[in-house]
């Protein structure tokens, strides 16, 4: 594989996985701002 | 060889990504996901299910010998207690002196919702004339008294302060010393309270709800630390009143724990066996002279208005 091929699909595979742990990170905010303490302690917390 | 060099560059790299998301999801966002719906999430409570004057509402409904047509107390108070006020307003207020827009209700209504901390600051600031709310907390007695105001609890009826856990937790039942030492730091281990061997999350809520004074008020000065530890890896433990956790949550994922063996039903509540029961109250300024104001309260404590608070599943005072 070229090395510009390796470092394209390196770079991609950086990119999209940072952006799927970021939408994850800001998603699991959201949930614990508005977060229920029976909900919580029901899925196992 | 290169070109596997390569390749396992990519998949260890997606793999790192991937591991680090499951990580997150197992171990945070799953314990923060709502089984509950949107209105239930955002209110504490869905005022659809127990509004007054709706066909279709879980609120108990009575023939009411005593009516009120004028001069209305605006009542409010909180989540745990909102079928009953609801009911009672049901039961003696006319009507057209509800307004709800589907959401919420509107300024002009004779009932609110605002919850503990929100009916506190209205019955201070004159924006409710009559609230349903456990004790004050040491804050919302300071804002009274820098208002001026002075405040009048009539205890209206018996609720438990309960624990929960969740449902798969073996443990069924901790002492008051037991509770006090898990939210002080003193045990920090399901395994040292007969449970199985992980860490114990210890959850608070809110500064101002009913049931964070009510906690504060059983750990009896003794501060509560949280185990951060715990926080990340343990199984929680949490509190709420009973009615809130069985009656208008209903989740079959949590379980009430036993304290000093006696489990918080009905019964142990009554007669004073379930060492952490306690009264809610009608809370009203102590200087309202609304001669309704003072009617309604004595009807509520009636045998009438006890009804209503009986087959609402809470505990009557007699």
């Amino acid at each position: 594989m070229k090395d510009r091929i390796f470092y394209g699909i390196l770079i991609a595979v950086c990119v999209v996985g940072a952006a799927v742990s970021a939408a994850l990170v800001i998603y699991t905010f959201q949930l614990y701002e508005h977060a229920s303490i029976i909900s919580y302690i029901a899925n196992g917390g | 060889m290169k070109l596997a060099k390569q390749i396992l560059a990519i998949v260890l790299t997606a793999a790192v990504f991937a591991s680090f998301d499951i990580a997150v999801y197992n171990v945070v966002t799953k314990r923060y996901m709502n089984h509950n719906s949107e209105a239930m999430q955002a209110k504490s409570v869905e005022l659809c299910k127990y509004l007054p004057f709706d066909e279709n509402s879980e609120i108990v409904k009575i023939n009411s010998s005593f009516k009120l047509n004028e001069k209305l107390p605006v009542i409010d108070g909180a989540a745990a207690l909102y079928p009953v006020f609801s009911a009672f307003v049901n039961a003696v207020y006319p009507k057209e002196s509800v307004h709800f827009d589907g959401e919420n209700f509107t300024s002009d209504s004779a009932l609110h919702y605002t919850n503990t901390r929100g009916s506190y600051k209205a019955i201070v600031d004159g924006d409710a004339d009559l609230i349903f709310c456990a004790k004050p907390s040491e804050e919302q007695l300071a804002y009274a008294k820098e208002k001026g105001v002075e405040l009048e609890l009539i205890p209206i009826g018996r609720e438990a302060f309960v624990f929960i856990v969740n449902a798969e937790n073996p443990v069924n039942s901790l002492t008051e010393e037991q509770v006090r030492d898990i939210y002080s730091g003193k045990i920090l281990n399901w395994s040292e309270v007969g449970g199985k061997n992980r860490l114990i999350n210890a959850l608070e809520r809110n500064e101002g709800s009913g049931s964070q004074t009510q906690m504060l008020s059983f750990m009896g000065g003794r501060e509560i630390k949280r185990n951060i530890f715990g926080a990340l890896t343990g199984s929680a433990i949490g509190f709420s009143f009973r009615y809130y956790v069985e009656g208008i949550v209903g989740n079959s994922g949590v379980k009430i724990l036993s304290i000093n063996g006696v489990y918080p039903d009905k019964e142990h509540i009554a007669n004073g066996e379930y060492p952490l029961s306690s009264n809610f109250y009608a809370v009203c300024r102590k200087n309202d002279d609304n001669e309704n104001l003072r009617a309604f309260i004595d009807w509520i404590i009636s045998e009438e208005g006890q009804k209503i608070i009986e087959q609402s599943e809470y505990v009557p005072l007699k």
